[in-house]
C-alpha cells in the first residue's frame, strides 16, 4: 500500500514537471513590439523601413528628375545594404519594405538588382530557344537604372556589468549612376538600453 | 620582536569603512532616460499606397504640360527645327518652348532670366535637362531665338554659337580639341603616356585634325619609339593637303615647318628602323 502511494506521488510529480516544459506557440500581431533578447529584431526593421520610406517619399529629388524628363518617373536599382555590425541583421527585410514603397507609391520605377537579373536573363535566353516567337521576351530591351540605392547598418555597443547600450545607425544613399552625385541620404538611429536583472520574477 | 601597533581614531576608522563599503556597493545605474517604446506597443508599417494617388496626379499633370509644350513647339516649326525636336537635340534658332520640347523637360526644370531683348535659361535643379548631345548647362536667347548653347561634356563645357558648331560632329570636334589641350598639359606635367592616350582619343573623335598626329609623332620620337613615330609622321603627312598649305603661304608657315620636320624625321627614322 505504501509502495503504491509513493508510486502515485511520483507519477503526479512527473506529470506536473512535464507540464511546465510544454511548448506554447501563439500568433501575435506583426505590428506588436516584442523585445526578448535586446538584439536586432522585427520592430527595429519596421522602424527603419517606416523612417526611410517617409524620408524618401518626402524628398524632392524624384519630382525634380521627373520635371527635367517630361514627367517620367526616375528608374532606380537597389544595390547592396551592408551589415557592418557583429550581429546577424537581416537587412533584406527593411530593404524590401523600401522597394515595395517605391513601387506602390509610383514615384520611382525599380528595376531588378544584379542578383535578380542573373535568373531573369537565364530565363530570357532559354525562351529564345524554347518559346514561340509571339510569346518570347526579346533580348536587349532592359531598362537601365539612373540611380543606385546603397546603404549600411553600423552598431556601437557599450556595456558595464548587467547594463548594455546598443546603438544602431542605418544609412541609405541614393547615387546618380552617371555623375556619382549623392542625390538623397536617408538615416535612422535606434538606441536600446538592455538591463539584465539578477532575479527574475 | 613586537609588530608595530597602528592606532586609529574612531572617526578615521569610520571613514575608511565607509569608503570600503562604497567601493563594494553595486555599480550605480546611470541611465535615467524614460523609454520611448515598450513591449506591447504597436509599430504600424508605413503604407506608401496613401501617397500613390498624389504621385499619379502629379505625373499626369506633368505629362499634360509636356504634351502642351510639344504641341506649341512643333506648331509651324521649320522642317530642320522639327527634325531637331524629334531627335531630341537643341539647335540654334530655336524658341524657348522648342528648347523645352527638344530637351523633353518641363518649364519648371528651368530658370529663365530675362534682360533686355534676350534671356538666359539655366537648369533649376541638380537634375539638369539633357538633350541627345549632353547635359544642358545654359541656353542664351537673343530675342526669341537661341543664340548660344552650352552643354557639359566629359572634358568640360562645350559651347555652340555658330550653326557649324551646333551639331553632333561639331561637338565631337570640340571634344577632340579639349582632349588635345589636356594632352598638352600632360606633356608639360611629364606624363607622355597620358598625353598619347589623349591624342589617340582626339584623333578618333576628329580624324581630320592633322596636328594631333604630328604631336603624337613628336612625342613617340622623343620617347625613342622610332617605328611608331615613323607611322605617325607618315599619317600626319598623308592627312595634310600639302598643296593647300603651300597656297596659304605665310598664314600656314608654322604648319609648313611641321611638314618639313616630319619629312626629315621620316628619312632618319626609316634608316633607323631598317
Amino acid at each position: 500500500m505504501m509502495r503504491l502511494k509513493s508510486l502515485l506521488t511520483l507519477a503526479v510529480a512527473g506529470v506536473a514537471l512535464s507540464a511546465c516544459g510544454i511548448k506554447r506557440v501563439s500568433r501575435v500581431d506583426p505590428e506588436s513590439v516584442t523585445d526578448l533578447s535586446g538584439r536586432w529584431n522585427d520592430t527595429d526593421s519596421r522602424l527603419v523601413a517606416n523612417e526611410l520610406i517617409g524620408q524618401s517619399l518626402g524628398a524632392t529629388w524624384a519630382r525634380e528628375w521627373s520635371a527635367a524628363n517630361g514627367g517620367t518617373a526616375p528608374t532606380l536599382i537597389v544595390g547592396e545594404f551592408r551589415n557592418r555590425t557583429l550581429e546577424h541583421i537581416a537587412v533584406g527585410t527593411f530593404v524590401r519594405d523600401l522597394e515595395r514603397a517605391f513601387i506602390t507609391s509610383g514615384s520611382v520605377r525599380v528595376v531588378a538588382s544584379s542578383d535578380e537579373r542573373t535568373e531573369v536573363r537565364a530565363e530570357r535566353v532559354d525562351q529564345q530557344t524554347n518559346a514561340t516567337a509571339e510569346t518570347r521576351a526579346r533580348v536587349a530591351r532592359e531598362q537601365g537604372a539612373r540611380f543606385l540605392l546603397q546603404g549600411d547598418v553600423q552598431a556601437i555597443e557599450d556595456s558595464e556589468g548587467r547594463e548594455k547600450i546598443v546603438f544602431y545607425q542605418i544609412d541609405a544613399t541614393l547615387i546618380d549612376l552617371e555623375s556619382n552625385a549623392k542625390i538623397w541620404v536617408g538615416q535612422h538611429k535606434i538606441k536600446k538600453y538592455i538591463q539584465r536583472r539578477r532575479l527574475t520574477p | 620582536m613586537l609588530r608595530p601597533t597602528i592606532f586609529l581614531a574612531r572617526a578615521r576608522a569610520a571613514a575608511i569603512v565607509a569608503m570600503g563599503l562604497s567601493a563594494c556597493a553595486p555599480y550605480p545605474q546611470r541611465i535615467n532616460e524614460a523609454p520611448i517604446m515598450m513591449n506591447g506597443d504597436r509599430v504600424v508599417a508605413a503604407d506608401a499606397g496613401q501617397v500613390a494617388p498624389t504621385v499619379a496626379a502629379d505625373q499626369l499633370a506633368m505629362q499634360a504640360t509636356m504634351d502642351s509644350v510639344r504641341a506649341a513647339a512643333t506648331a509651324g516649326c521649320a522642317p530642320e527645327t522639327c527634325d531637331l525636336i524629334a531627335r531630341g537635340e537643341v539647335g540654334l534658332g530655336m524658341s524657348e518652348v522648342q528648347v523645352y520640347a527638344a530637351t523633353h523637360s518641363l518649364p519648371s526644370a528651368w530658370v529663365v532670366r530675362r534682360s533686355g531683348g534676350g534671356a538666359v535659361m539655366v537648369p533649376a535643379t541638380r537634375s539638369a535637362p539633357t538633350d541627345r548631345l549632353g547635359e544642358m548647362v545654359m541656353v542664351q536667347l537673343d530675342g526669341p531665338r537661341t543664340a548660344v548653347i552650352s552643354r557639359r561634356g566629359p572634358q568640360g563645357i562645350l559651347v555652340a554659337s555658330r550653326p557649324q558648331d551646333a551639331g553632333a560632329a561639331a561637338m565631337a570636334k570640340q571634344a577632340a580639341a579639349q582632349l588635345v589641350r589636356e594632352g598638352d598639359d600632360l606633356v608639360m606635367a611629364n606624363d607622355p603616356d597620358g598625353a598619347l592616350n589623349r591624342y589617340d582619343r582626339a584623333s578618333v573623335l576628329d580624324p581630320e585634325a592633322s596636328d594631333v598626329q604630328f604631336k603624337a609623332a613628336r612625342l613617340l620620337d622623343l620617347q625613342m619609339r622610332p617605328q611608331e613615330a615613323l607611322m605617325r609622321y607618315q599619317r600626319f603627312l598623308l592627312s595634310m593637303d600639302i598643296e593647300r598649305i603651300k597656297a596659304h603661304g605665310e598664314a600656314n608657315a608654322k604648319m609648313a615647318e611641321a611638314i618639313a620636320l616630319a619629312q626629315q624625321r621620316i628619312v632618319i627614322l626609316e634608316k633607323q628602323v631598317k
